[in-house]
């Protein structure tokens, strides 16, 4: 990639990807996308294939083992690819980043882009198993939940990195699909998670159980303070409250 | 005092309390608050109000401690959440509810003010 781009994804290692699958599971509501994203890298076993780079990313890097890494990384294999970030992205970097995401799934030759996010429910407490509802980018996203019959969301606005991402796909002629689980909109919601990656499931098949996501949920939360934190003071600033609203135009 | 604030405020104490998440929600004649307690039971759950702050102290049923994280953190074992939260109006304490449904602590507190009617001529 050109040094000079605003974002810069840099790929480690020399992965031959087969029409890969991307998963993108970006600090959402509930962290739910983050939650998911990074509990299929765990279970899966994913080694870690690249990281983005950028000038309008904070000056933060994350120490694991002992060793230094960018905060924003790619794992995966020839097959599946997900992105994630252990910090909130922020929201003057969603376009340039979303851009240079789309070029590279482009490059790579994704068949199938998924956004793995959170649906704000104020009654989330009282629901037990969390729905998921899905958007897709084209005619081919859409035959593809139909095939797998996930209820879709046909109206309403939607807000943030997944949203834009959707649009960047269309101009680049990938398919792409968003899964949303309800979810906490300010407290890390691994029951979402589960929700969301029983979804994928349909389309990835790779075996995932998430019992053990349930199992863990306590844990994960705790850890997820922070991030969630974060995420929640940029909510404002990337009109996250807009997909409460009602599209004038509602048919 | 603000250039510190900016650099040392983290959701966790050297006394071994952390901070938890909490959502505020102004409701016309109620503020409802919810705090996200994971590892919490509800009989560990600690409320107190005044008229204008309430205080949440919630022991957790495993204290937790993270070796590998960061420098002087490492060696802190957190055992409870604790947060105070102010309000800018007057609250009546007495007329506090509360529940607890997995692991969201939910306060209801009702705003102290006279309702007078308006009548319209």
């Amino acid at each position: 990639m050109d040094m000079g781009e605003l974002v810069r994804i840099v790929e480690e290692g020399a992965v031959v990807y087969k029409d890969p699958i991307v998963l993108e599971g970006l600090p959402d509501v509930g962290l739910v996308g983050t939650i998911a994203a990074s509990y299929a890298v765990e279970k899966m076993g994913y080694k870690e294939i690249g990281y983005i780079e950028s000038d309008l990313f904070p000056p933060v890097m994350v120490i694991h083992k002992g060793k230094l890494k960018s905060p924003f990384r790619i794992y995966g294999n020839e097959n599946v690819v997900v992105v994630l970030s252990e910090v909130a992205i922020p929201p003057n970097a969603i376009y340039p980043l979303t851009e240079a995401l789309a070029d590279w799934f482009k490059a790579i030759n994704a068949k199938l882009v998924i956004s793995i996010t959170g649906l704000p429910a104020k009654d989330r407490m009282d629901i037990e198993k969390p729905e998921v509802f899905a958007i897709g980018n084209s005619e081919d996203a859409m035959k593809k939940l139909e095939a797998k019959q996930v209820d879709l969301l046909e109206e309403g606005f939607i807000a943030g990195t997944y949203a834009i991402m959707q649009r960047e796909c269309s101009k680049r002629d990938l398919s792409a699909i968003a899964l949303l689980a309800q979810c906490y909109p300010v407290y890390p919601d691994p029951g979402a998670a589960a929700s969301v990656i029983e979804s994928v499931e349909k389309f990835l098949e790779l075996g995932i159980d998430v019992a053990e996501l349930n199992e863990r949920a306590e844990e994960i939360k705790l850890k997820a303070r922070d991030l969630m934190r974060q995420t929640a003071l940029s909510a404002p600033e990337m009109q996250k409250e807009v997909e409460q609203d009602m599209p004038i135009m509602y048919q | 005092m603000e250039i510190e604030r900016g650099i040392t405020k983290a959701m966790w104490g050297y006394d071994g309390n952390l901070e938890p998440l909490y959502d505020v929600e102004d409701k016309g004649a109620e503020i409802h608050v919810t705090f996200d307690l994971p590892r919490v039971r509800k009989e560990d759950v600690e409320i107190s109000t005044t008229e204008d702050t309430v205080e949440v102290i919630a022991k957790m049923s495993n204290t937790v401690c993270w070796e590998r994280w960061g420098g002087i953190q490492k060696r802190i074992t957190f055992q409870a959440f604790k947060k105070q939260i102010r309000f800018p109006v007057h609250i009546d304490p007495g007329k506090a509810t509360a529940s607890f449904k997995n692991g969201i602590l939910r306060i209801n507190l009702p705003k102290m003010r006279r309702e007078v009617l308006v009548g319209i001529d």
